[in-house]
C-alpha cells in the first residue's frame, strides 16, 4: 500500500477553503440554532396549549427524523413551495433547523432546574420578566448546559459532511472529489478524519475553557 | 403534487430496510453500552495511563465523523491486509461510536452516586466486582435513562450512513426507490415518516421504563 | 435457472462475511474462485437506469439481464452489493466483490488503475432538459447558464471541458448524486443536466417532464465493467470478454439494448482507445 502524501499537498489550497467552509457553516448554524432553540424552548415552556403543542410536535419531528432527509425536502423540495435557497443557505438553515431542536430541550431542562423561589424573590424585587430571563435565568443556566451545548456542537460539526448532499463544498464534498479523481482514497480519508478530529478537539476545549470562566462568574457573583 | 401510488410495491423492500436499520441500531445500542461500562470505569480510573486512554479513545470515537470511520474500516484497513465483513465493520463502527457517548453519559451517572454507598457495600463482604454490577451499575442505568434513550434515537437516524459499506438500510433502499421511480418527494417523505415512528415508539419506551422503574424504587 | 435476486440485507450481510472467509482463504485466481464458490459478486449502483434500477420494486435492467447471461454461461450465481457511487471503485480496490458492472465510462486515467471489459454501452455525453424549454435547443445554448452533472464523473469532465469552448462558459454545478441534478432541472436551479446519452434518453423516455437535448458533445467514449488491475483477475476478465463476444454473436445482445435502449446500440468489437 501506498500513502503518498503529495496528492494531498497538490490540493491544499481547495481543502483549507472546504475546511473553511465547514467550520463557518458550523460556527454560524450553531449561534442561529441557539437563538433559535431559546425560542423553542420558551415555546415548549409556555402555558398556553395552543402554543405548546405544535412547538413540541416540531421538537419531535426535528428529532425524530435524520438530517440528511430533513435537508434533501428543504433544498430539493423548497422550491415547490417558492423557497429558493443558495445550496450555503439550505446548509446552515438546514443544519441550524436541526440542532435548535436539540438546543430546545437542553435550554428546558437547564431552566427547570433554577428554583422556583429565586424567580419569585427577583420578581418582587421589581425586576422585569426580560431582565429575570436575560440576567437571573440565562446565565446560570449557561452553567448548567455548558457540557450538553459543547455535545451538539460536536454533533452538528460532524452532520456538516452531510451537506455535500446540497453541492455545498466543504470539507467531505472537496476530499471525497479528490479521492475519486486521483483515487487517493486513503490519503483523503486520513485527512478528512484528523481534520473532523481538530474540529470536535477545538470545540470541546472552547467548551471546558467557558465551563470554567463560567463557573468562576458565578462564584464572583454568589 | 405528490403520488403515493408506487408506494404499495415497494413496502416489503422499505420494510427490509426498516428490519436492517432496526438490527443495527439495537446492535449499536448493546455494544455501545458494554463498550462505554468499561471505557466509564477506565476513564474514572485512578491510573494515569488508563484515564489517559480512555480519554484519547473518546476524544477519537467522538471526534471522527461516523461515515469517515465506517470508509476507513472497510476500504483502508483492506490495504494493509485486513479485511472485515460489511456487517461486522458497520456494527463495530456504529457500537463503538455510540460507546464513546454511551461513556459520558454513564459517567455523569457514576459521579452523582453517593460516595458512602461503596465502602458499606464492601463492608457487607462484597467484592468490587459484585459492588459494580449489583448496586452501582443498575442506579446508574436508571440515572441515565433519558440520556440512553437520547442516544439511541440519534443512533437510529446515524444508521442510515452504514449504506456507504454496502449495507442496504432504510434510507438507502428510500433513496434507490425515490430514484428509479423519479420521485424522490414521496420516498423520503415516507422515509422521514418510518424513522419518525420508530424514533417516537423508542421515546414511549424510555418514558415507561423511567416510571416503571421510578414507582418499584420508591414503593 | 439460476436464482439472481437481490437478496435481502440481512441475508448480504451474511452474504458478505462468507465471502471475505473465502477472499482471505484463497488469494489465487478470481474467475476460479468464483466457480468453485459458485457464486459471481458485482458491485453496482442501484441508481443507474436503465443499467441497474428498482422497477416495481425489483432489481431490473441492462446490467442484470446481462449478467444473468454471464450466471447460465459460467454456471454460477450472481450476487448484487449495492453501494453509494464513491463507494464503489474503492470497494472494487478492497476486494469486497469481484468485478464492478456499474457500468464505468472507459476513460485513460482510469485505465492505468483498472481493466474494462469490451465496450457495453455509448457513454456520448448529451444534455436533459425541461421538455419544451426553448431556451436550450442545441447544446451550445448552455454558455452562461448553470447546467448540473454528476460529481466525479467523466461527464462532468466533458461538460467541463465543452463549456471552456464555448463563448461565456456555463456555470456548472456538481451534484453527489445524478438524481438530485434531475431534480434540479424541475426547480429550475440548473437549465440541463449533463449525462451519457444512454442514461437520460430512458430518464427522458419514463418522465412526461424531460427531454433531451440533440446531438450529443464532446468526444465518444463507452461504458465497460471493470475489474481489479492484477494478474489474478485477467481470467474473469477475459471470460466476461467472451460472453459479450458470443453474446452479441447469437443476438442476445440487440435483444437486450432493444430492451433498454429502445433500438440495438452500434459498439466496437476490439478494446478502444479511451480519447478522454
Amino acid at each position: 500500500m501506498t500513502f503518498d502524501i503529495q496528492v494531498i499537498i497538490d490540493h491544499l489550497p481547495e481543502i483549507a477553503s472546504g475546511f473553511g467552509l465547514t467550520i463557518l457553516c458550523t460556527v454560524v448554524a450553531a449561534l442561529i440554532a441557539m437563538v433559535l432553540g431559546l425560542f423553542v424552548a420558551l415555546g415548549l415552556m409556555s402555558k398556553a396549549a395552543v402554543f405548546r403543542y405544535p412547538v413540541r410536535l416540531y421538537v419531535e419531528i426535528i428529532r425524530g427524523t435524520p438530517f440528511l432527509i430533513q435537508l434533501f425536502l428543504l433544498y430539493y423540495g423548497g422550491p415547490s413551495f417558492g423557497l429558493y435557497l443558495e445550496p450555503i443557505e439550505a446548509g446552515i438553515i438546514g443544519l441550524a433547523i436541526y440542532c435548535s431542536a436539540y438546543f430546545a430541550e437542553l435550554f428546558r431542562s437547564g431552566f427547570n432546574s433554577i428554583s422556583l423561589g429565586q424567580l419569585e424573590a427577583a420578581q418582587i424585587m421589581g425586576f422585569s420578566k426580560i431582565s429575570v430571563l436575560w440576567r437571573i435565568q440565562i446565565p446560570q443556566m449557561m452553567v448548567l448546559i455548558t457540557p450538553g451545548l459543547v455535545n451538539i456542537c460536536i454533533i452538528l460539526g460532524k452532520e456538516t459532511t452531510i451537506l455535500s448532499i446540497v453541492t455545498v463544498p466543504e470539507l467531505a464534498f472537496v476530499l471525497t472529489g479528490i479521492g475519486s479523481e486521483t483515487y487517493a482514497y486513503a490519503e483523503t480519508l486520513t485527512v478528512l478524519a484528523i481534520s473532523y478530529l481538530i474540529l470536535s478537539e477545538l470545540t470541546a476545549r472552547f467548551g471546558s475553557w467557558t465551563e470554567k470562566r463560567l463557573s468562576k462568574y458565578m462564584e464572583r457573583s454568589i | 403534487m405528490l403520488d403515493f401510488s408506487t408506494l404499495p410495491v415497494a413496502l416489503p423492500l422499505l420494510w427490509d430496510g426498516v428490519q436492517m436499520t432496526l438490527f443495527l441500531s439495537l446492535m449499536a445500542v448493546v455494544l455501545g453500552l458494554m463498550v462505554g461500562v468499561l471505557m466509564c470505569l477506565a476513564r474514572l480510573s485512578s491510573h494515569y495511563a488508563v484515564r489517559f486512554f480512555a480519554q484519547l479513545y473518546i476524544s477519537l470515537f467522538r471526534g471522527v465523523p461516523l461515515l469517515v470511520q465506517l470508509m476507513v474500516t472497510y476500504y483502508c484497513l483492506p490495504l494493509i491486509g485486513i479485511n472485515i465483513p460489511a456487517l461486522v465493520a458497520a456494527t463495530a463502527c456504529i457500537g463503538l461510536c455510540a460507546s464513546a457517548y454511551m461513556t459520558e453519559i454513564l459517567r455523569g451517572g457514576f459521579l452523582s452516586l453517593p460516595t458512602g454507598q461503596k465502602e458499606s457495600a464492601t463492608m457487607v463482604g462484597l467484592n468490587q466486582f459484585q459492588v459494580l454490577l449489583f448496586i452501582e451499575l443498575p442506579q446508574v442505568i436508571r440515572l441515565t435513562i433519558p440520556g440512553i434513550i437520547n442516544e439511541a434515537i440519534l443512533l437510529v437516524k446515524a444508521s442510515s450512513l452504514i449504506s456507504a459499506v454496502g449495507i442496504t438500510e432504510l434510507t438507502r433502499i428510500s433513496q434507490n426507490l425515490a430514484s428509479s421511480n423519479f420521485q424522490p418527494f414521496e420516498f423520503y417523505l415516507t422515509a422521514a415518516g418510518i424513522y419518525f415512528i420508530i424514533n417516537s415508539m423508542i421515546s414511549a419506551f424510555g418514558f415507561w421504563l423511567e416510571a416503571r422503574i421510578n414507582r418499584r424504587v420508591i414503593a | 435457472m439460476k436464482t439472481n435476486k437481490i437478496v435481502t440485507p440481512l441475508k448480504i450481510a451474511l452474504l458478505g462475511l462468507t465471502t471475505v472467509l473465502a477472499a482471505t482463504s484463497a488469494q489465487a485466481d478470481v474467475l476460479s474462485d468464483v466457480k468453485s464458490k459458485g457464486e459471481l459478486i458485482i458491485g453496482t449502483e442501484l441508481h443507474f437506469a436503465p443499467f441497474d434500477f428498482l422497477d416495481n420494486g425489483k432489481h431490473a435492467g441492462l446490467n442484470k439481464d446481462f449478467f444473468t447471461e454471464v450466471g447460465k454461461e459460467l454456471g454460477v450465481k450472481i450476487s448484487y452489493v449495492d453501494l453509494p457511487w464513491p463507494s464503489v471503485l474503492p470497494g472494487l480496490e478492497a476486494s469486497k466483490f469481484d468485478m464492478v458492472g456499474g457500468p464505468v465510462t472507459i476513460t485513460k486515467e482510469r485505465m492505468k488503475r483498472y481493466n474494462f471489459s469490451l465496450p457495453i454501452a455509448d457513454a456520448s455525453v448529451a444534455l436533459l432538459k425541461r421538455k419544451g424549454n426553448s431556451a436550450v435547443t442545441k447544446p451550445e445554448d448552455i454558455a452562461g447558464k448553470p447546467v448540473g452533472a454528476g460529481k466525479g464523473s467523466s461527464q462532468a469532465a466533458q461538460l467541463e471541458d465543452f463549456s471552456t469552448s464555448l463563448e461565456t462558459p456555463a456555470e456548472i454545478k456538481l451534484y453527489v448524486d445524478n438524481n438530485s441534478a434531475y431534480s434540479e432541472i424541475m426547480t429550475g436551479r440548473v437549465v440541463a443536466v449533463a449525462n451519457s446519452l444512454p442514461n437520460i434518453a430512458y430518464v427522458a423516455s419514463q418522465h412526461k417532464n424531460f427531454e433531451v437535448v440533440l446531438p450529443p458533445f464532446g468526444k465518444k467514449t463507452y461504458y465497460g465493467y471493470v475489474t481489479r488491475k492484477n494478474t489474478d483477475s485477467e481470467s474473469l476478465l477475459k471470460a466476461i470478454n467472451d460472453i459479450i463476444v458470443k453474446m452479441k454473436a447469437d443476438g442476445r445482445m440487440e435483444d437486450i439494448q432493444v430492451k433498454w435502449f429502445g433500438n440495438p446500440m452500434d459498439l466496437p468489437t476490439d478494446m478502444i482507445v479511451p480519447q478522454i
